[in-house]
Parts: C-alpha cells; sequence; structure tokens
C-alpha cells in the first residue's frame, strides 16, 4: 500500500472525514463494477456477494458522511476523488469469470487489510489529534470488517475441484 | 444558442469522472486491464473538465475498441483498423471537439498500421490511446502485431517465429510529438499520463499495457506490472530528449518502463491549425458557392 501524494501532515478533520467518505465511496462503486461483470459473466453466487459489499460500503459511506455534516455542516473541502486510488476498493484484476463465493471472499479479505494497511501508514503521517483519533477508529473497523469476512469463509464448504480458467473463455451471451 | 448556453452552463461546473460514464456495463472479461483503463480515462476527463457533449471517442474494432460505449461522450465504434481516418474526419469537420481515438495492438499496428504514419505526420490535434495486450483477445488469442517471438497461441501452437512491432519506436520514428508508455497497475500514474496527451497541442500516442487476462501471459498481467514497471521520471529522463527516448524505446518488450518518452518542447502547428491559416489566406479569392460550377460551364 503506496500513500496517495496527499500532505497528510496539513489534514484537518474535516478533509479527513471526507477522504473517508471517498474510499468508502470507491470501494462501494468497485464492489458495484465487479458484481455487474460477474452478473454479465454467469456468475451469480460471486456477483449476489459483491454487491452486498457494495451495500455494506454504502452503509459506511452514509455513516461517515453523516458525521461530516453534523461537524461541519456544507463547508468546502479540499479534497476529492482524484487524490485517492484503490485504498478500499478491490483491485480490477481481482475478478475473474466463474470464482468462486470463497474466491469472491478473499477479494474481500485482501481489500480490507489493504484499508487497513493505509490507516495505519496514514496515522504516521498525520499531526491533527482528532485526526489521527479518527484513523485509529477506522483502522481498528477495518481489522473487525477482516473478522467478519473470515468468520464468513469459516462456514464456506470447500470449493469444488477443477480449473476455472479451463472453461473461463467461453464465448459470452447476454 | 441552445449549444451555447449548455456549453457556458456546464463551464461554469466541475466535472465528476461518474459524468463520463454511461449506463451501458462493459462486457470485458473480468479482470481485464481494460476496466483500469476505462476507469483512468473518466479521471483524465474530468480532469480536463471538457464536457460530455465536447468530447468524441473514435474506435475501431476489438475489445478495448468497445469504450466509445462505456463513456457519455459522442462515440464511434467504427470499422477494423480505420478509427484513425474517421477521427480525422471527425477532427476536421468540428476542430473544436476533443477527439480520442481507442484501440487495440491488432487496430492500430496491423489491420490499420498503414494510417499511423499518416496521422502522425498529418498532426491533428487527437490523442491515440491503443490498448496493447499483445495478442488478439475477441477473437480468441491469436497472434497479434505485439506478440513477443516464440508466444504460442492457437495460430502458433509451436511458438511465433515473428519479432514484434515496436510501437514506441514506431511512433517516435515517425516523429510523433507525444509518446508515452502506461499501465493499469499504476492508475495515479496512467491518468496523468493520458490527461497530459490529451493537454498536448497536436497528434499523442500512449501505448497502455492493457493484460488480457484470458489469452494474455502469465508475465504481463498487473500483478506483474506492478512490481516490474520503471517510471522514466525514475530514471531521470528528460522527456524534451528525443534520443534518449528512442533508446529508452529500444527495451520495449523486455522492460516496462512506464511515463513520458517524448514531449516535443515546441509542438508545431496542428493540421487543423494550419487548414484555418489557408482558408483565411485564400479567402480573398473565394468563389461565391453558386458560382463555383462556372468555371468548368464556361468551358
Amino acid at each position: 500500500m503506496t500513500l496517495p501524494p496527499l500532505d497528510f501532515s496539513k489534514l484537518s478533520l474535516r478533509d479527513a472525514l471526507d477522504l473517508a467518505v471517498l474510499i468508502e465511496e470507491e470501494a462501494r462503486d468497485r464492489y458495484e463494477e465487479l458484481a455487474n461483470q460477474l452478473i454479465v459473466h454467469h456468475t451469480p453466487e460471486a456477483a449476489a456477494f459483491f454487491a452486498k459489499m457494495a451495500r455494506v460500503e454504502e452503509i459506511h459511506r452514509q455513516k461517515l458522511h453523516e458525521r461530516r455534516c453534523q461537524q461541519f455542516d456544507d463547508e468546502p473541502t479540499s479534497v476529492n476523488a482524484s487524490m485517492l486510488f484503490d485504498i478500499e476498493a478491490p483491485d480490477y484484476d481481482e475478478a475473474r469469470a466463474f470464482m468462486t463465493v470463497r474466491q469472491a471472499l478473499h477479494t474481500a479479505l485482501k481489500s480490507e487489510t489493504k484499508a487497513h494497511d493505509f490507516f495505519v501508514k496514514a496515522i504516521n503521517k498525520v499531526k491533527d489529534r482528532l485526526v489521527v483519533d479518527l484513523f485509529k477508529e477506522l483502522r481498528d473497523e477495518e481489522v473487525e470488517h477482516q473478522n467478519l469476512v473470515k468468520a464468513e469463509l469459516a462456514k464456506l464448504p470447500p470449493d469444488a475441484e477443477g480449473k476455472t480458467s479451463d472453461y473461463a473463455d467461453d464465448p459470452v451471451g447476454l | 444558442m441552445l449549444q451555447q448556453s449548455t456549453t457556458e452552463a456546464a463551464a461554469s461546473r466541475a466535472f465528476k469522472p461518474t459524468d463520463y460514464k454511461s449506463e451501458l456495463k462493459p462486457i470485458w472479461c473480468p479482470g481485464c486491464g481494460d476496466f483500469g483503463v476505462l476507469q483512468g480515462l473518466y479521471r483524465a476527463l474530468a480532469a480536463i473538465g471538457r464536457p460530455p457533449h465536447e468530447v468524441a471517442f473514435i474506435s475501431g474494432i476489438g475489445c478495448s475498441s468497445r469504450i466509445p460505449g462505456y463513456t457519455t461522450a459522442y462515440g464511434f465504434n467504427s470499422v477494423h483498423g480505420r478509427a484513425l481516418p474517421i477521427a480525422q474526419g471527425v477532427k476536421l469537420a468540428n476542430p473544436e471537439l476533443l477527439v480520442i481515438v481507442a484501440g487495440g495492438d491488432g487496430d492500430g499496428f496491423s489491420i490499420g498500421g498503414g494510417h499511423v504514419a499518416h496521422a502522425v505526420r498529418r498532426n491533428l490535434n487527437l490523442t491515440y490511446l491503443v490498448m496493447d495486450n499483445q495478442v488478439y483477445g475477441l477473437t480468441k488469442g491469436q497472434l497479434s502485431p505485439t506478440s513477443p517471438r516464440g508466444l504460442q497461441t492457437i495460430t502458433s501452437p509451436l511458438g511465433s517465429l515473428e519479432d514484434p512491432i515496436n510501437p514506441l519506436l514506431y511512433l517516435l520514428a515517425y516523429g510523433c510529438g507525444f509518446v508515452a508508455q502506461t499501465t493499469p497497475a499504476d492508475m495515479p500514474g496512467m491518468t496523468a499520463v493520458i490527461e497530459q496527451a490529451i493537454r498536448y497541442p497536436g497528434f499523442s500516442f500512449v501505448n497502455i499495457q492493457s493484460p488480457c487476462v484470458t489469452f494474455g501471459e502469465d508475465d504481463q498481467q498487473l500483478k506483474v506490472h506492478k512490481s516490474s514497471m520503471k517510471p522514466l521520471a525514475s530514471l531521470g529522463h528528460d522527456s524534451a530528449n528525443l534520443l534518449g527516448a528512442l533508446d529508452l524505446a529500444r527495451a520495449y518488450g523486455t522492460e516496462l518502463h512506464t511515463g513520458i518518452f517524448y514531449q516535443n518542447p515546441t509542438p508545431p502547428p496542428t493540421y487543423e491549425a494550419l487548414v484555418k491559416l489557408r482558408q483565411a489566406d485564400q479567402a480573398p479569392r473565394a468563389v461565391a458557392r453558386e458560382h463555383i460550377l462556372d468555371a468548368y460551364l464556361q468551358k
């Protein structure tokens, strides 16, 4: 995880909250994209999981957004979406046609780990005490999310044997 | 008048990447590099800030050539290998449009290879984005002009006997004023390069190493790009140095250099600018439209 080119030492609580909202927004949009990709490619179970993740990220986004509005009303922000890439959003190349729910859960786990690493690194850079507290809170939430994904993984039966690449190049029908 | 007022309204607000995203869902294989390219493109367009109705995407045929459909800009998913001539026509017909040409390595360097030289020397203000995946993915994995020697595909089961085309050397040798290479494995870098290519006043070329997840080689995938890419800036390369760019471009296929190889520090006038000058020069001698045929009729 490489930190985005932001001056974290000057990050205010308002901008930190906005950044957190944008991180959740990007993750939500990416999960939606992956869900759509898998629907198109006849992988409904993993698509349903990614769609669920998109809803979860949207709930997180809403909570952070409400907090931002309560504390700072409609004060203008100085951060925008172009300042960050793939903080909590799963990487595009994580999706595969015919991926299993287990593989989808592993994708989510990697993303939660990535987000955790971001907050760990960012905490070392920020100066504002309130921002440190916010990032610590968000870092700990990422650990909780990882545990939730791990618990889901533990419930799953093992994947069936066989290589998905054997049939992954079948023509796509819409 | 309506167009003018919508343009003025658009100019007064900032655009978000999602403003350029259409409702059409891409049908690329999950994991395809083109998803990242598309996302970078949306972001670059938002940074440029031109409203979608002032942008046109022209493409040929292939997986990456589906891009026009996935944007809210004007688009023409045209004929195999003919994206460049069509884009030049669009730009000449409406020079105010921001015209972006998108396609794959097969469309650009095999079927449409002959058009590249002429697009470069004509120097219209176009941006040509090639999603180079070293294979014909849409038709299920045949050799393409950038396939490496030895590549085994369904059309070369014993391995390719040919060397690949080097797109970077090719464009530099023709005199292209802006030549860059990037990968969606480096989203911030790729977005910045696309934005700079669009801003370059003349024909600009970006070779985007966009892996084919279904038929591509394992060592060409995004995870490998992440660890193997070498940003030109970190090598101390000066993008105004053409000879340095030519030297670095020779490593295409063995090294993944990313960033701007060459940017002409003194861009020559574009073709459309020269056409305007010619029109102004000829205006005093212009014949009224209703008299154009007179010269022929008098014979």
